[in-house]
C-alpha cells in the first residue's frame, strides 16, 4: 500500500482492503492521454483491430491492409480501437444541507469517505482522479492526476471543507462543466435538495459535454423514512424558517413529497443516461460501494449504450 | 366514605412526582437540524400555547391516575342507602354461623333443621358476589371455623356446605357473639353481615343473660346481625342416664343397670321400648308404657356378664325425631374374680363386721369368685398385694413407712383402699405417713375422735353429699326411715385435703363420714367413723352391706367405666413410664389419634384433650396393645329441642341490634335493604388504568417519548464500520 495512504483521514485500511478487487470501468468511451483499460473515442492505430474502411486519399499507406487488397484488389485501410485511461472528477456538494446527521456521521462526512474511497479505486487502476468541492460556488478544484500522491491532497482538501448554505446547484455544475475539458468520468456526490429541473439542467450540461456522469444521491436514513414521533422543531440547515410540528401528522405528506421528488429525479437521470444511485448513509461504506460497482458491471455487461 | 386501608392514602403524597416532572420538563420541544425542509408540510404547526395546554393536560391526567391508584389501594367504601346512583359495587363481608349442635338433627317431615339451615346459608351467599369475603362457622360446644375471611367462590362454598355434618355437642351460645365479633374484626369489607342460623332452642335463647345481650350489642356495632330461626317441634325422647345400680362386675354375675328416658316434648310418650345391648348383642328390653310430658321414667336392665373383660353396654330407644340422644353407653370392666383383703386392727370385731357385710348375699349362697381374706394387724401380708382388688384397713393403729409405700403403690396401680377409723388409730402416725403432699395416702388429716350426738344423746343420720355417686345410688332406693335408722355417735375430726371430696356426710352438720380421693389410677375411701357399734349402728342396718358392696364394686372398677360426655378429655394414665412414647385413641368413627405420653405430677398420662364424637372410643397404650373402651355420650342438655316462638325470640333480642328474619323471603328482603355498603376500589382502579392508557397514548403522540433524536437504535451502522 502506498505511503500516501497511511496519512489519510478518510481512507480506512480495512475499507481499502475490501475495495481491492473493485474496478471502476467507464460506461462509455472516455478520452485519455495514455494507453489504458478504457475504450477511447479516437479510432486509430493502436493495438486492437476495429474494422476496415475503404482507402481515402490522405490515409497513410502503412495502414492499407494488403491481404484484403490481394483478395479483392481494393484498397482498404485497417482501423484499430484505442484503449486509454480516463480522468475522473469527483464533485462533492458541501452545502449546509449535507451537514445533516441523524447519527454521528453527517451526509457530508459520508460523502468525503465515499469520495476518498472512489479516488483510491480510480487511482488503483491507473486512471486520473480530480476533485471539486462546491456549495454556493466552486470552493476547491484539484485537477486530475493519476499519481497516488494526489490521494493525500484530496484528503487534505476534504478535511478543510466546511459546509455553507446554498441556494442552487445548477450554477455550480455549469461552472464545473466549463472547467472539465476532456470527456471524463464525473461523479457527483450530493443530497440534491433542489428543484429537480434545476438539478437536471446542471447535470445535462455535463452530459452534453460528453462526460460519463454518475450521481451518488447521498441521503440520511431519517430523510428517507422520517421516523420522528411527537412534537419536533425542525430547523432548516439552508437558512429556511424553522417549523414546530407534530411529526406523525406531517410524516405522510413528507414521504409523499419526498418520493415524488425522488421519482422525478431518477426519471430525469434515466432520461439523460446518467447513472443514479441512492446512498443511504446508515449503510456501511464498503457495502454501498460493492453494490454500486456490481450494479455498474451488470449494466455494462448488458446491451451497450452507444457512444455519443 | 371510609377506607379499608386508610394508611395507604399517604401514597397521595406521590402526586408531587408528576408535578415535579412537569416543572422540570415543561414546554420542552425536541429540536433537530433538518435538511429536507422543502418536503415538510408547513401548514401543520404546533403553537407553544397548545404545547402548554397539552403539558397541563398530561399533568392533570398523571395526577388523577396516581390519585385514583392511591384511592383504589386504600379500598374506599361507603355505607349509605342515599347514594345508589354512585357507580360502586354492592359488597359485603359475610359471616355465616350455622348452629351445628345436635338438636339441629331434629327431623320434621324428613328434613332436619340442619338441612334447612344449609339451604338458608345458600340463600344468604346467593346475594354475595364472587370475591366477597366470606367466613363460615359451625357453632357447637367448640365453634369450628370452616372458612375464615376467604374470597367467595360459589362452587367451593356449596361443596363445603354439603360436606358438613352435625356435631354431637350442645351449643355454647354464651361464647358465640364474641367469637363472631373476632371473625368480623378480621374482615376487610365496606359492610359486614353476620347470619346466625339456629333452631333458637328455648334453653339457649329463652333467657339471654345481660352479658350475652351486651355481647350481641357489641357484635351489632361491628356488623349487621341477623338471626334466622330454623326451629320446629319440641317432641323428643332421650336416654339421659344408664347407671349401674347394683351387682358386682364379675364374670358369671348379673348387674342391674338403670336406664332413664326423659320426655322433653309437650305431649306424653307411650310404649317407649328401651333395648339393652352388650357388645352389640341385645340382652334385654323393657317397655315404658307412658312418659308424661317433661318427665323421666326409668327401667331396670339386667346385664349378665358371661366373660371377663370390658363390656360395651348401651341402652337405646328408637323411632324418635332426634336420634342423636337416643342411646346411652357405659363400659363395664368385668373381672374374672374380686378379691378383698381386710386388715383388722381391732380385736376382731371390726374385721368380722366388714367381712360379713361384704359377703352378705340375698340368697345366702357362696360365690367362689368373690373372696374376702381377713388378717389381723400387725400381720400385714408380705406377698404381692396385686392379688387383691381392694384393701380394707379397719381400725389399723399404724403402718410402717414401707407398708405405707406398698399400699400407696398398690392404689396407684389402679386398685382401691378403704380406711376405717377406730379406737386404736394413732392419728399422729397416719398424719406423719401421709404428710402434706398432694399424693398423700389418706384424703384427710386426722384429728381426735369427737362425739356427734345431739343434746338428747341421739346420733346423726347419714346424708349423701353426691346422690348420683355410684356409692350413694343404692342408698337412694332405700326407704327414708330405713336410711335414717343409721345413726352415728362418734367420728374422727378430720381436715380434708383439697384433692378429696365428701361422698357421705352427717345430716345437718356436713361433717364428712366418707371421703374419696384419687391416687394414681386408684381410689381411696376414708370412713371417719368405725364399723364398731360403739361409733354407730351402721353395721346393724342394711345400709352397711349395701354401702360396702357398692364401695368394693366401685373400687374394683376401672377408670374408663365412668362414661364421658362429648367434649370431655380422655386420659390414659400409666403407673410407670411406658415403653411407647405415644398412646393411641380410636374414635367411634374409626379414626386413629396418636397422643404423646407426658409426665404430670409423677404420673405418666396420655391425654386426648377433647372427645368430639359420641360412641365408644378405644384407648391403647400402644398401637398393638389391647384397647380399653371408653363410653362417650352426648350432653343431654341439648335434648330439650323446644324452640322459641318468633315473638318470644324478638322479645329476647330486643335492643341488641340483632334482626330477626323468620323466613327466607324476609331474609332476602332484609339483605337487599341492609346491604348498602359499596366498594369503589375497582372503579378507581379502572379509572386509573384508563387514565394511564390515555396518558400513555397522548404522551406518545405529543411527545414521541419512545423515540429521540439521539436514541441508540437510530445510529447508522455505517459509523461503526467507518469510524
Amino acid at each position: 500500500m502506498s505511503e500516501h495512504l497511511t496519512k489519510t483521514h478518510y481512507l480506512d485500511p480495512e475499507i481499502l482492503h475490501r475495495l481491492q478487487d473493485l474496478e471502476m470501468v467507464a460506461r462509455e468511451a472516455v478520452e485519455g492521454l495514455r494507453v489504458g483499460s478504457h475504450r477511447s473515442p479516437l479510432r486509430g492505430f493502436s493495438t486492437e483491430f476495429s474494422h476496415h474502411r475503404q482507402y481515402a486519399p490522405g490515409d497513410t499507406i502503412r495502414s492499407i491492409d494488403w491481404r484484403v487488397y490481394g483478395r479483392t484488389e481494393r484498397y482498404y485501410t485497417k482501423l484499430y480501437e484505442a484503449e486509454t485511461n480516463y480522468d475522473c472528477y469527483l464533485l462533492i456538494d458541501a452545502s449546509a444541507s449535507m451537514n445533516y446527521a441523524s447519527g454521528k456521521l453527517s451526509k457530508l462526512e459520508y460523502a468525503k469517505f465515499l469520495a476518498a474511497a472512489l479516488a483510491y479505486v480510480v487511482l488503483k487502476q491507473r486512471d486520473s482522479v480530480g476533485l471539486s468541492i462546491f456549495d454556493s460556488q466552486v470552493r476547491a478544484y484539484l485537477p486530475p492526476r493519476s499519481s497516488m500522491s494526489i490521494i493525500a491532497q484530496i484528503d487534505r482538501l476534504l478535511r478543510e471543507v466546511k459546509p455553507v448554505p446554498r441556494t442552487t446547484i445548477a450554477k455550480q455544475l455549469h461552472d464545473i462543466a466549463l472547467m472539465v475539458k476532456r470527456r471524463s468520468f464525473v461523479v457527483v456526490i450530493s443530497d440534491f435538495f433542489a428543484e429537480v429541473g434545476d438539478i437536471m439542467t446542471g447535470l445535462d450540461h455535463l452530459r452534453f459535454d460528453g462526460h460519463n456522469v454518475i450521481v451518488l444521491h447521498t441521503l440520511d436514513r431519517y430523510e428517507l423514512e422520517f421516523p420522528f414521533k411527537g412534537t419536533w422543531r425542525f430547523e432548516g440547515l439552508e437558512l429556511e424558517e424553522p417549523l414546530t410540528t407534530q411529526a406523525e401528522r406531517v410524516r405522510e405528506d413528507y414521504l409523499a413529497n419526498f418520493n415524488r421528488y425522488l421519482e422525478a429525479f431518477q426519471a430525469g437521470c434515466s432520461a439523460s443516461h446518467i447513472d443514479y444511485t441512492t446512498v443511504d448513509t446508515s449503510r456501511p461504506l464498503d457495502a454501498v460501494l460493492s453494490e454500486f460497482f456490481y450494479k455498474r458491471q451488470s449494466v455494462l455487461a448488458g446491451p451497450s449504450v452507444g457512444a455519443r | 366514605m371510609a377506607f379499608l386501608n386508610p394508611w395507604l392514602l399517604l401514597g397521595a403524597l406521590g402526586v408531587g412526582l408528576p408535578i415535579l416532572a412537569h416543572l422540570l420538563n415543561r414546554y420542552q420541544v425536541k429540536r433537530t437540524d433538518w435538511a429536507a425542509m422543502r418536503f415538510l408540510n408547513r401548514s401543520v404547526r404546533v403553537r407553544s400555547r397548545q404545547l402548554r395546554l397539552r403539558d397541563v393536560l398530561l399533568l392533570v391526567m398523571r395526577c388523577l391516575a396516581l390519585l385514583c391508584l392511591v384511592m383504589a389501594f386504600a379500598r374506599p367504601a361507603m355505607k349509605s342507602a342515599a347514594t345508589p346512583w354512585l357507580p360502586g359495587e354492592k359488597r359485603a363481608g359475610v359471616v355465616i354461623a350455622i348452629d351445628a349442635s345436635y338438636s339441629m338433627a331434629h327431623t320434621e317431615a324428613g328434613v332436619t333443621r340442619f338441612a334447612r339451615a344449609i339451604e338458608l346459608a345458600k340463600a344468604v351467599v346467593a346475594q354475595s358476589q364472587p370475591g366477597d369475603p366470606v367466613s363460615l362457622v359451625l357453632l357447637g360446644g367448640e365453634h369450628r371455623v370452616l372458612l375464615r375471611n376467604v374470597a367467595y367462590d360459589p362452587k367451593g362454598f356449596d361443596t363445603l356446605l354439603s360436606e358438613q355434618t352435625i356435631l354431637p355437642e350442645p351449643l355454647d351460645l354464651e361464647g358465640v357473639p364474641k367469637f363472631l365479633k373476632d371473625l368480623t374484626g378480621d374482615m376487610d369489607a365496606p359492610q359486614k353481615e353476620v347470619y346466625i342460623l339456629s333452631d333458637t332452642q328455648s334453653r339457649d335463647w329463652g333467657r339471654l343473660s345481660p352479658t350475652l345481650r351486651d355481647a350481641f350489642r357489641a357484635l351489632g356495632e361491628e356488623a349487621s346481625v341477623f338471626v334466622v330461626p330454623v326451629g320446629g317441634g319440641d317432641e323428643n325422647l332421650a336416654v339421659t342416664g344408664l347407671d349401674l345400680v347394683s351387682g358386682t362386675l364379675r364374670k358369671g354375675t348379673t348387674a342391674r343397670y338403670r336406664a332413664t328416658v326423659h320426655n322433653f316434648g309437650s305431649s306424653p310418650a307411650r310404649d317407649v321400648e328401651v333395648r339393652c345391648r352388650v357388645d352389640d348383642i341385645q340382652i334385654d328390653d323393657k317397655r315404658i308404657p307412658l312418659i308424661a310430658a317433661g318427665s323421666s321414667e326409668t327401667v331396670s336392665l339386667f346385664v349378665p356378664f358371661h366373660n371377663a373383660g370390658p363390656a360395651r353396654i348401651t341402652a337405646e330407644i328408637s323411632g324418635d325425631a332426634l336420634p342423636t340422644d337416643d342411646v346411652r353407653r357405659v363400659v363395664a370392666e368385668v373381672r374374672e374374680r374380686v378379691s378383698v383383703l381386710c386388715v383388722d386392727g381391732s380385736s376382731g370385731e371390726t374385721g368380722g363386721l366388714v367381712t360379713s357385710a361384704l359377703l352378705a348375699r340375698a340368697d345366702g349362697s357362696d360365690d367362689e369368685n368373690y373372696t374376702v381374706q381377713t388378717t389381723q394387724w400387725p400381720a400385714f401380708p408380705t406377698q404381692d398385694l396385686d392379688a387383691f382388688d381392694v384393701i380394707i384397713l379397719a381400725d389399723v393403729p399404724e403402718v410402717t413407712p414401707e407398708q405405707a409405700h406398698q399400699i400407696s403403690r398398690f392404689v396407684r396401680r389402679g386398685h382401691g383402699l378403704v380406711w376405717f377409723a377406730g379406737d386404736r388409730i394413732k392419728a399422729d402416725v397416719w398424719n406423719r405417713l401421709s404428710g402434706d403432699t398432694e399424693d398423700a395416702l389418706l384424703p384427710a388429716k386426722i384429728g381426735e375422735a369427737i362425739d356427734t350426738r345431739d343434746s338428747l344423746g341421739i346420733g346423726k343420720p347419714l346424708a349423701p353429699d353426691l346422690p348420683d355417686h355410684a356409692v350413694c345410688r343404692p342408698l337412694r332406693s332405700l326407704p327414708e326411715d330405713l336410711l335414717n335408722e343409721t345413726r352415728f355417735t362418734r367420728r374422727l375430726r378430720v381436715e380434708p385435703r383439697d384433692t378429696c371430696f365428701p361422698v357421705l356426710s352427717l345430716a345437718g352438720s356436713h361433717a364428712p363420714v366418707l371421703l374419696e380421693q384419687s391416687l394414681g389410677r386408684g381410689q381411696v375411701f376414708m370412713f371417719t367413723t368405725s364399723a364398731q357399734a360403739t361409733w354407730n349402728n351402721m353395721a346393724l342396718t342394711p345400709v352397711f352391706p349395701m354401702l360396702m358392696q357398692q364401695v368394693v364394686t366401685y373400687l374394683a372398677g376401672r377408670e374408663f367405666e365412668q362414661p364421658r360426655t362429648v367434649g370431655d378429655s380422655l386420659a390414659l394414665s400409666y403407673v410407670e413410664q411406658p415403653d411407647a412414647s405415644d398412646a393411641v385413641f380410636d374414635t367411634p368413627l374409626g379414626q386413629t389419634i396418636t397422643v404423646p405420653v407426658r409426665e404430670h405430677r409423677g404420673q405418666f398420662i396420655a391425654l386426648l384433650e377433647r372427645s368430639r364424637e359420641a360412641g365408644f372410643y378405644v384407648a391403647r397404650v400402644s398401637i398393638q396393645s389391647p384397647g380399653l373402651p371408653v363410653a362417650v355420650n352426648v350432653d343431654t342438655r341439648e335434648s330439650d329441642v323446644a324452640c322459641l316462638i318468633p315473638a318470644r325470640l324478638q322479645e329476647q333480642i330486643k335492643d341488641t341490634g340483632v334482626t330477626l328474619c323468620t323466613s327466607e323471603s324476609q331474609l332476602t328482603a332484609e339483605i337487599e335493604i341492609t346491604r348498602t355498603g359499596r366498594s369503589y376500589w375497582r372503579f378507581f382502579a379502572m379509572a386509573a388504568l384508563a387514565l394511564l392508557v390515555l396518558e400513555s397514548l397522548f404522551a406518545d403522540r405529543i411527545l414521541g417519548r419512545t423515540h429521540s433524536r439521539r436514541s441508540p437504535d437510530a445510529q447508522p451502522v455505517f459509523q461503526a464500520e467507518v469510524a
